[in-house]
């Protein structure tokens, strides 16, 4: 059945609502005035010319990457081989594992950020690399967890059996056959995962210090002493950063389908 | 160890699922001979690829032994095996190419590049595919991916090879070509092989032994003339070809007592009660109306024709008689008697005492 211009006219508007923000940041990133004014007085690159010679922010984008592709790894590292074991092996307690990993994300950030800053303040860790990653790993395992689970239990049984025959240990079998079969969500979960890091600030908040700084909380920290449009102008780069990211995802293997909610 | 002993010989093989009633394979016993093909017939849920599974080490007996070469293999992992298996859905590897299939197990049996290509390449030969070797598994047809997955299983040099319905993919105008190749193939290899297929056709075609097996047993362990011909057991008379069955009474002697108090003489020696009988159609003889039945053809029996089907080489008739429906055939090429046939007409039919086969009724 076709939708009805009902349907269609609602679903548009939705749309519209949930872009909108988005299309106003993306006009006010160009403006050429001092201010966050809508609409802007005229249009110029002038704050993104700024905003890639700020060094704050620079050196905080600059944590931020690094920090998410250490902590992507991370997650691959740990989840891989525990979506493996779910996926394939049967062994007691399975169920229970796999909602354990999956718990972080039903805690709210803001408990996890506490709890973490409690731990690791008398650790001494509080804004260091180990700290940051430990922090971040512990909501972006879980994805990792959930999609390689999905990708590992896309890749037939038979194709591990077969290798078993023809003389490959359980282990070569899983690396060399099931594992460049499950390649996609892999790269799905890689990207996912460091997309989760980069964007995270609930908890950064809590770890991070004058010493070591990301990029989320250097922005909210600049919107709150400063209202020029340059916040703007980053808010938009980081938008066409995580959309380019979301369609490597969707070329790869489809975006719904990675978050195992097809 | 003398060489008559079996290649493979199962004993006792035991395969009980949690939760189901029955085991699905349930003491399987069996020798085979080196170089043999064993053909693994049965209904679905007979527990044949069950069986073939345990062979491989894919899956774990609750009892019994798997012995190769006199070795027991039973508690080995499948990577120790040697066993060259064609999975029913082939199992390909999907990022390999041909040749990359082909060399896998050489590859884990760390073979050098130069070598495992060269031998790769001269199985994928072997089944004809050589000019295909730089194709990836879905650039295949059906027929091509199924001789991959043969170049691999024996591109090893396998002890044994096992191979799961792996013609039940194909349609049925290859089927009939790649089933003689396979068997082409294993007789100039010498390979020995196991077999699992639900076709009775290719069980009798390709196998030097057929193990009939229903509800986890083996009903019958024999060549395919003697499965055909000779059925062990009831159940083996009903799945392997087409027999009429007559419901009736074993009396002393192997007489055979069915409706209408007809006695028809047979071969048994099972002691006296209810039984059943089987015959199968091309053993029933159509006699001319004054001929005398030929030497050896001890039951008569009259019969009026019911139906008649013509399936271009064989004519196939049903008859009624006093003991009941029986199936007889005619040869469309050297029969000329069916031309004049219609239903209704009387007619005679003759059968040797030891064609027909009697168990006890169930």
């Amino acid at each position: 059945m076709r939708p009805s211009w009902m349907l269609r006219l609602f679903a548009a508007f939705g749309l519209l609502v949930l872009l909108a923000p988005g299309a106003l940041v993306l006009v006010v990133s160009f403006s050429a005035g001092d201010f966050l004014t809508f609409p802007p007085p005229g249009f110029s690159l002038r704050w993104y010319e700024a905003l890639f010679t700020h060094a704050g922010l620079m050196s905080a984008l600059a944590t931020s990457a690094l920090l998410a592709a250490a902590v992507s790894a991370l997650a691959l590292l740990v989840g891989a081989p525990a979506a493996y074991a779910i996926a394939r092996l049967d062994f007691p307690g399975r169920g229970v594992l796999a909602t354990l990993l999956m718990a972080p994300l039903l805690l709210p950030t803001l408990v996890l950020g506490l709890g973490l800053l409690l731990v690791l303040q008398p650790l001494g860790l509080v804004a260091t690399w180990p700290g940051l990653m430990l922090g971040h790993s512990l909501v972006a395992i879980p994805f990792a967890v959930r999609i390689m689970t999905t990708a590992f239990a896309a890749v037939p049984k038979e194709l591990e059996a077969a290798a078993w025959t023809l003389g490959a240990t359980p282990l070569r079998a899983a690396l060399r056959v099931t594992l460049p079969n499950a390649a996609p969500g892999a790269i799905a979960a890689g990207v996912l995962t460091f997309l989760v890091s980069f964007d995270e600030t609930v908890i950064s908040l809590f770890l991070v210090g004058p010493r070591l700084t990301t990029l989320p909380v250097e922005m909210f920290r600049y919107a709150e002493r400063t209202t020029d449009p340059l916040i703007a102008a980053l808010a938009m780069s980081l938008i066409v950063f995580a959309l380019l990211m979301v369609a490597v995802v969707e070329r790869l293997m489809g975006f719904t389908r990675a978050m195992g909610r097809d | 160890m003398s060489g008559a002993a079996p290649h493979l010989r199962l004993e006792g093989l035991t395969r009980h699922y949690g939760g189901a009633p029955a085991p699905a394979v349930d003491a399987v016993s069996l020798d085979l001979p080196r170089g043999a093909l064993l053909a693994l017939l049965g209904p679905s849920g007979c527990g044949k690829t069950t069986t073939l599974r345990m062979i491989a080490g894919l899956e774990r007996p609750d009892g019994g032994r798997i012995l190769v070469g006199g070795q027991d293999v039973t508690a080995l992992p499948p990577h120790r095996r040697q066993m060259g298996v064609v999975f029913q859905s082939y199992a390909l590897f999907p990022h390999m190419t041909a040749a990359g299939n082909a060399a896998f197990g050489l590859e884990m049996r760390g073979l050098g590049r130069a070598e495992r290509a060269r031998r790769a390449q001269a199985a994928l030969e072997m089944v004809g595919l050589g000019a295909l070797a730089g194709r990836r598994p879905r650039q295949l047809s059906g027929g091509q991916q199924q001789r991959v997955a043969l170049a691999r299983a024996l591109a090893i040099e396998p002890e044994l090879l096992l191979l799961d319905e792996p013609l039940s993919a194909l349609d049925a105008k290859l089927r009939e070509g790649v089933r003689d190749e396979i068997r082409a193939l294993q007789q100039r290899l010498g390979t020995t092989t196991v077999f699992v297929t639900h076709d009775q056709t290719e069980a009798l075609a390709m196998a030097d032994l057929v193990a009939v097996m229903d509800a986890g047993r083996v009903e019958q362990l024999a060549p395919p003339e003697e499965i055909f011909e000779r059925p062990a057991t009831r159940f083996v008379a009903t799945f392997v070809g087409r027999a009429a069955r007559l419901a009736g009474r074993l009396e002393p002697g192997g007489v055979f007592r069915c409706g209408g108090g007809l006695a028809l003489r047979s071969a048994s020696g099972l002691a006296p009660g209810p039984a059943e009988a089987f015959l199968r159609p091309h053993r029933v003889r159509l006699l001319a109306p004054a001929e005398a039945p030929p030497p050896g053809f001890d039951n008569l029996l009259d019969a009026t024709l019911a139906r008649r089907t013509y399936t271009g080489e064989v004519i196939a008739l049903e008859t009624e008689t006093a003991a009941g429906p029986v199936m007889a055939e005619l040869h469309a090429g050297t029969d000329e008697a069916w031309r004049g046939l219609a239903p209704g007409a009387p007619l005679r039919l003759a059968f040797r005492a030891a064609d027909l086969a009697v168990f006890p009724a169930p």
